[in-house]
């Protein structure tokens, strides 16, 4: 018993002189371990991932890639460049997930959707078009950006029935509208509003809507013209000229500005129509599938 | 004896090993160190790394504060002012409190949200009992002030810290050199030019001066020719357009002048004044 005591004593030392400290340094063992460890990398590069710090993320999850093969990582990387507008390196990046077991869809639909992003169109419908490597699983979603695309650029448009059974039925009467906006645009031709103007001052503002700029032109022509006439008529020839001078040059500079216009007018829209379909799509994300991991 | 003497040497090894410097104070002077050689964004990776490894919340207050600094060293008032929020509300003194507070103020200064820095040195004033947080809170009113343009209240803030600040004198200075827009104008109705000439373009309002005589000839001439059609033209196209232009030039020149005056003021301020700044 005596000796069972003299080492149990031993045995309370060796607790409060060594475990002691342990159970009160115990937060220095997390402090202790390596910050810049793959697991620690991983983790922090999820927390900031998550807190949508992509930027930052991608640099954690680089340099776990470097020790670790991880497809799920490798996808959140991609992702980390789309989501911060860098579309090729994201492309790259989801290319290398092509043979994935369990990410091979995902990452498919991701590059599609990068090349998209990127206005890359020509490569999305050669891509497209060639059934280079089709996310079986999202092909719908595929072919409808690939129709989408036709509104962003210059290109001529496809035929109205593959156009429009792409979408669904709760869409169709916006894409249809999109599709013969894009398609007869409501253009005015600045050599008929110039040629108009030439004809009767003002004229061709009115054909391009700007009713009061028309009626102010033919009024300042007219009025100068008039003048003109009358100081000619009285022998007042120095002020005939002046305003004769005056006359010629504001309708020059009517007919320019019919012509100049017709321009500004069709640019507007453009810009209206591109805006509109952005605004569309964007809000709807492109009707394209939200990918968690 | 021999066992005790290897207890004790065991204990001393096993406690100066836990009192080395830890991975997050090592981690903390790193993302400092960073900091001070002005590589922001690996700074804030830094600090985020220490927030998210450190339980203990110990460096929270730090990390967030210097987060916010290195925003604010890259302009993103935005960002800095969302950190040094943070850094307010993982602060443990008083004084942590202020100084995040402060610094939002300063955030709201540069950005130009001086009604929300008002908002919050009112804050600040209502539970300010030292001297030195009060002299402090009138210091960066004073800034608020300048940012908005008006160097009378600005002066009137800084003369509470001391009646003789160079900042005090800096501002009635500015005050002094303005001119006054309504004056310019009023005096362009009554003889054009006037305005331009009182603002110190003198070129500009003698040629108004001869514009609008040259123009009220003409028009008195057609009127007294019982040329009316002539002298309303002339009036209208000629003469109202030098006089109403005459007026809009003087206004706008007196605007321009006062715009330059105080951003030289704070051209000066941001380059050559030593004292601290938003």
């Amino acid at each position: 018993m005596k000796g069972f005591l003299i080492n149990n004593k031993f045995l309370f030392c060796i607790y409060f002189l060594f475990l002691l400290p342990i159970v009160l340094y115990s937060q220095n063992y997390i402090d202790q371990q390596n910050l810049f460890s793959p697991e620690s990398r991983l983790k922090f590069g999820s927390y900031l991932y998550s807190e949508e710090d992509y930027l930052r993320a991608s640099v954690e999850f680089r340099e776990y890639l470097k020790y670790v093969d991880n497809d799920t990582v490798r996808f959140k990387f991609a992702t980390c460049f789309y989501k911060i507008g860098r579309f090729q390196e994201a492309a790259d990046n989801f290319k290398g997930l092509f043979t994935s077991r369990n990410l091979q869809q995902e990452s498919k639909l991701a590059y599609y959707k990068s090349v998209f992003f990127q206005k890359n169109y020509s490569l999305f419908r050669i891509s497209f078009n060639n059934e280079f490597h089709i996310p079986w699983d999202y092909k719908d979603e595929i072919k409808r950006l690939y129709y989408i695309s036709f509104f962003f650029d210059n290109s001529v448009l496809p035929d109205t029935n593959n156009f429009f059974s792409s979408f669904p039925d709760s869409n169709k009467s916006v894409i249809k509208q999109f599709y013969f906006r894009k398609k007869f645009p409501e253009y005015k031709n600045p050599t008929t509003a110039a040629l108009l103007s030439g004809l009767i001052p003002g004229l061709g503002k009115i054909y391009v809507g700007e009713i009061t700029d028309g009626f102010t032109s033919l009024l300042v022509t007219g009025v100068l013209t008039f003048l003109a006439i009358d100081n000619f008529k009285h022998n007042h020839n120095f002020r005939g000229w002046l305003f004769a001078g005056l006359g010629a040059y504001f309708y020059g500079g009517n007919i320019y500005g019919s012509a100049a216009a017709a321009q500004i007018f069709n640019a507007g829209v453009k810009f209206n129509f591109d805006s509109d379909v952005r605004l569309y799509f964007e809000k709807r994300n492109y009707l394209l599938p939200e990918i968690k991991l | 004896m021999k066992k005790k003497f290897l207890i004790i040497l065991f204990y001393l090894v096993a406690v100066s090993n836990y009192a080395q410097p830890d991975n997050l104070s090592i981690q903390l002077d790193y993302a400092t160190n960073l900091y001070n050689n002005n590589q922001f964004f690996d700074a804030i990776t830094e600090y985020k790394r220490l927030i998210f490894f450190d339980l203990s919340k110990k460096s929270h207050f730090k990390a967030y504060f210097q987060i916010g600094k290195c925003y604010k060293a890259g302009a993103k008032l935005d960002d800095a002012i969302k950190y040094f929020a943070l850094a307010e509300m993982n602060s443990n003194t008083d004084d942590e409190r202020l100084k995040s507070k402060i610094e939002i103020v300063r955030c709201n200064i540069l950005r130009k949200t001086t009604t929300r820095a008002h908002q919050l040195l009112d804050g600040l004033e209502s539970s300010a009992f030292s001297k030195e947080i009060r002299d402090s809170i009138y210091y960066w009113r004073g800034w608020t002030y300048m940012f908005e343009d008006k160097w009378q209240s600005a002066s009137d803030s800084f003369a509470k810290i001391n009646p003789y600040h160079e900042l005090k004198i800096l501002c009635d200075r500015v005050e002094k050199d303005k001119v006054s827009v309504t004056f310019a104008t009023v005096i362009s109705y009554i003889l054009p030019g006037a305005g331009q000439i009182y603002t110190g373009n003198y070129l500009s309002g003698l040629l108004s001066l001869g514009w609008n005589i040259v123009s009220a000839y003409l028009t008195i001439k057609s009127f007294n020719a019982d040329r009316v059609f002539d002298g309303f033209a002339i009036l209208t196209l000629l003469w109202q357009r030098f006089y109403r232009g005459n007026i809009q030039n003087a206004e706008q020149f007196a605007l321009e002048k006062n715009i330059g005056i105080a951003n030289n003021t704070l051209i000066y301020l941001q380059n050559q004044f030593k004292g601290i700044k938003p």
